[in-house]
C-alpha cells in the first residue's frame, strides 16, 4: 500500500522510518523544501533506545507528486492544520483515507468540511520524542499508534492493511474499533496534563512538591472526566485511575512537551488542547476552573509572544 | 533626630539619600562591600527629580553610631529574618522602628521582637531600582513613603519629627492617619497583581488579551478583599475602585516586580504577598481559588529555582 506522511518530526518521521525499514508499506514523505532537502541527504535518522537506525525515503514537496495514496497521515501541529490541508489537497483521490494523528477534537469539523467525513479516519500517536538540532529524530519512550472507523463501523481495507503493515513494522496498537474513546482518553489525560505544566511551568513531580499542587490536578482531571462523559466518552475507572496515578506521582519527571515549546517561546496548541475542552465544558454547563486558568495562561503567552514581549 | 536606615537598597538609598541631602542626620547599617562601595564613590542617585552623588555616613553593626530615635526597615520580606538581627542593637527604649514592607506579616514578627509600641506601620511607593554598581536608579515619576501609628492616636514626636523630614526632602507622603488601611489597600492591589502576573506570566495588559482575563483579575481582588474586610479593613466602594481600574488597564505593560524576579530566576516574596493572604483567608474561611493556583505556581517556581 502507498502511505504519504505529511511532516517528519518525532510522530510522522518515527512511524515512517519504521514502515520503511521493514518493508511494510510504500512510504513517501510530503515534507517543506528546508527539512525535505535534509531528509534526502541524509535520509530519516532515528536514535532510539529500542535501537538508532538511518533509512532513506522518498521525499517529495507537492502533494500532486507520486500519488494516487491509499492512505496519508497527518502528523502535523493544530496550528499547521490549515497549510497541511493545502498541501495534501492535491494528494487525496477518490479511495484514499486520511489519518491525522492531531490532538484534540477540534481538526475533525475542519478535515471532514475539507475532504467530507467519509474520507477521514480517527488517529492519534502514543510517540514519545524530538527532533534534534541536525533534524535527526531522537525517540524517547512509547511507540504505539491508534486509529479506525469514527463511526464504529468495520474498518475499510485501507485501515486493516495499516494495521498489517504498522504489526510487521513492530509499531504498537494498530486498529482500534473504538478510536472515538481512544481519542478522549487521550484528550483526558493531556487537556490535563498540558494545563498543569503549562501553567504552573514544571514537571508532574515539581506541580506534586506544592501545597495544593495535587488537589488542583486532581480537580482537573474531574473536569475533563466530566467533559468526556458529557460528550458520551466517559473514561472507564480502570483508564481513568491510570492516567490520575500518572500525573499525581511525587518526583515524576513527566512533562507535556507544550513547557518545551513554551519555554523556547514557540506556537502552541493552546485552543486545540485546552481551550476546545473548556468549549465543551461551558456548552454542557460544567464549571471548569483550573481548565479556565490554564487556558486564560496559554492565550496570555499567545498575546505576550505575539507582541514580541518574551525573552 | 539620628535617623537609621538598614540597607542602602534601592529604596533605603534613595530616602535616606534625600534626607541626608535635605539636612537630616543619616546613618546606613550596611554590609563590609556595601561600605567600601560607598565610601569610594558615595551614594549616588540617579533620578527623575535630579542626580545627587554624596558622602554618607555608615556602620557596620547596629551597635554604632546610636541610639537612633528612628530606625527605617526597606528589607525583601526573605531577608526579613536578618534584618532583624542586625537592627537590634540599634532599637533603644525611645527608638521608633519603621518597616517600609509589603504585606503584612511582618509586623507580627516585629511586634515579637521589639514590643508592639516601637513599631509602627509604613510602606513605600518608590519606583526605583538599584544598578550593578549600586547606583540608585529612580526612573519613575513618583517617591513616596507613608507612616503612621497603628493605632488611632496621636503620632508620637519622633513620627512628627519624620514627616517635617520627609516633606523637606521633597518626597510626598508622610505620616498617615489610617496608615494600617493604607497598607491593606497596598496589600490587595499589590498581591491581586503579583498573583495574576506570575500565574499568567504576563503583564496586565497580555492577561486583558486572554478571554476570561479579565474576569480572573476581578475574582483575584475580590478574593483579596474579602480577606481585608474580615481583618476589618474593607477599602471600601472607591478604594476598591481604584485598584480594579489600576489592574484593568488595556495594553498595559505594567508587570509586578515580582514576575521580573521570577523571570530572572531570583528569590521571590511568594510566602509574604501571596501565601499569607491565602493564610488569613483559610482563617476567616474564605475561599480564595485563584490565589491558590497563583501560589502554587509561585511554590512550583521556588522548588524547581536552583538552591
Amino acid at each position: 500500500m502507498k502511505i504519504l506522511f505529511l511532516g517528519a518530526g518525532a510522530v510522522g518521521g518515527y512511524w515512517a522510518a519504521k514502515l520503511t525499514q521493514a518493508g511494510a508499506a510504500d512510504v513517501t514523505l510530503l515534507l517543506r523544501e528546508k527539512r525535505a532537502e535534509i531528509v534526502r541527504k541524509n535520509g530519516l535518522v532515528v536514535k532510539s533506545p529500542k535501537g538508532d537506525f538511518t533509512v532513506p525515503v522518498k521525499v517529495v514537496t507537492q502533494g500532486s507528486d507520486g500519488g494516487p495514496y491509499d492512505v496519508i497521515v497527518l502528523a502535523c501541529k493544530a496550528y499547521d492544520l490549515p497549510s497541511a490541508m493545502d498541501s495534501i489537497a492535491p494528494a487525496v483521490g477518490k479511495d484514499t483515507t486520511i489519518v491525522p494523528m492531531l490532538n484534540g477534537h477540534a481538526h475533525f469539523a475542519t478535515l471532514d468540511a475539507k475532504f467530507g467525513a467519509e474520507k477521514v479516519a480517527g488517529g492519534l500517536a502514543r510517540i514519545s520524542g524530538m527532533l534534534g538540532p541536525n533534524g535527526e529524530i531522537l525517540h524517547s519512550g512509547a511507540s504505539g499508534v491508534s486509529f479506525g472507523e469514527r463511526d464504529g463501523k468495520p474498518p475499510r481495507k485501507s485501515l486493516t492493511e495499516l494495521d498489517a503493515a504498522c504489526k510487521k513494522a513492530g509499531i504498537d496498537g494498530g486498529l482500534n474499533t473504538n478510536i472515538n474513546q481512544d481519542l478522549w482518553d487521550k484528550w483526558l489525560m493531556l487537556g490535563s496534563i498540558a494545563s498543569m505544566c503549562s501553567a504552573m511551568r514544571g514537571t508532574i513531580g515539581d506541580i506534586m512538591a506544592t501545597e495544593d499542587g495535587e488537589a488542583i490536578m486532581n480537580e482537573i482531571l474531574e473536569e475533563c472526566r466530566k467533559v468526556a462523559t458529557a460528550e458520551g466518552y466517559a473514561p472507564s475507572d480502570k483508564a481513568f485511575s491510570t492516567v490520575r496515578t500518572a500525573l499525581t506521582t511525587k518526583g515524576a519527571k513527566t512533562v507535556a512537551s507544550i513547557l518545551g515549546d513554551i519555554e523556547k517561546t514557540g506556537a502552541v496548541e493552546g485552543h486545540q488542547i485546552v481551550g476546545d475542552m473548556l468549549g465543551r465544558a461551558k456548552k454542557h454547563g460544567i464549571a471548569a476552573p483550573n481548565l479556565r486558568f490554564a487556558y486564560a495562561h496559554l492565550q496570555t503567552y499567545e498575546a505576550r509572544r505575539a507582541r514580541g514581549g518574551l525573552k | 533626630m539620628k535617623i537609621l536606615i538598614l540597607g542602602a537598597g534601592a529604596i533605603g538609598g534613595y530616602v535616606g539619600g534625600r534626607l541626608h541631602q535635605h539636612g537630616a542626620d543619616v546613618t546606613f547599617l550596611v554590609r563590609p562591600a556595601r561600605q567600601q562601595a560607598m565610601q569610594r564613590d558615595g551614594l549616588v542617585i540617579k533620578s527623575t527629580k535630579g542626580d545627587i552623588t554624596q558622602k554618607v555616613k555608615t556602620v557596620l553593626k547596629g551597635g554604632e553610631g546610636g541610639p537612633y530615635d528612628v530606625v527605617l526597615l526597606t528589607p525583601k520580606a526573605y531577608d526579613l529574618d536578618s534584618a532583624i538581627e542586625a537592627i537590634a542593637p540599634a532599637v533603644g527604649a525611645n527608638t521608633t522602628v519603621v518597616p517600609l514592607l509589603n504585606g503584612m506579616r511582618h509586623l507580627d514578627v516585629l511586634d515579637a521582637k521589639f514590643g508592639k509600641d516601637k513599631v509602627v506601620g509604613g510602606l513605600a511607593r518608590v519606583g526605583v531600582a538599584l544598578s550593578k554598581d549600586g547606583h540608585v536608579l529612580h526612573t519613575s515619576p513618583f517617591a513616596a513613603i507613608s507612616f503612621g501609628e497603628r493605632r488611632a492616636a496621636p503620632p508620637r514626636a519622633s513620627l512628627a519629627e519624620l514627616d517635617a523630614a520627609i516633606k523637606k526632602s521633597g518626597i510626598d507622603g508622610g505620616l498617615h492617619k489610617n496608615i494600617v488601611q493604607d497598607l491593606w489597600d497596598k496589600w490587595i492591589m499589590l498581591c491581586s497583581l503579583a498573583a495574576t502576573n506570575c500565574l499568567m506570566r504576563g503583564s496586565s495588559g497580555d492577561i486583558l488579551e486572554a478571554e476570561e482575563g479579565r474576569a480572573i483579575v476581578m475574582e483575584t481582588v475580590d478574593e483579596c478583599q474579602k480577606v481585608a474586610a474580615a481583618a476589618g479593613h474593607d477599602p471600601g466602594e472607591k478604594g476598591m475602585q481604584t485598584i480594579r481600574g489600576f489592574l484593568t488597564v488595556k495594553g498595559s505593560r505594567f508587570t509586578a516586580s515580582m514576575l521580573h524576579d521570577l523571570e530572572k530566576g531570583s528569590m521571590v516574596e511568594a510566602d509574604h504577598i501571596v501565601g499569607d493572604m491565602i493564610a488569613r483567608a483559610k482563617k476567616a474561611g474564605i475561599a480564595t481559588p485563584i490565589l491558590r493556583t497563583a501560589f502554587a505556581h509561585l511554590q512550583v517556581y521556588m522548588h524547581r529555582r536552583p538552591k
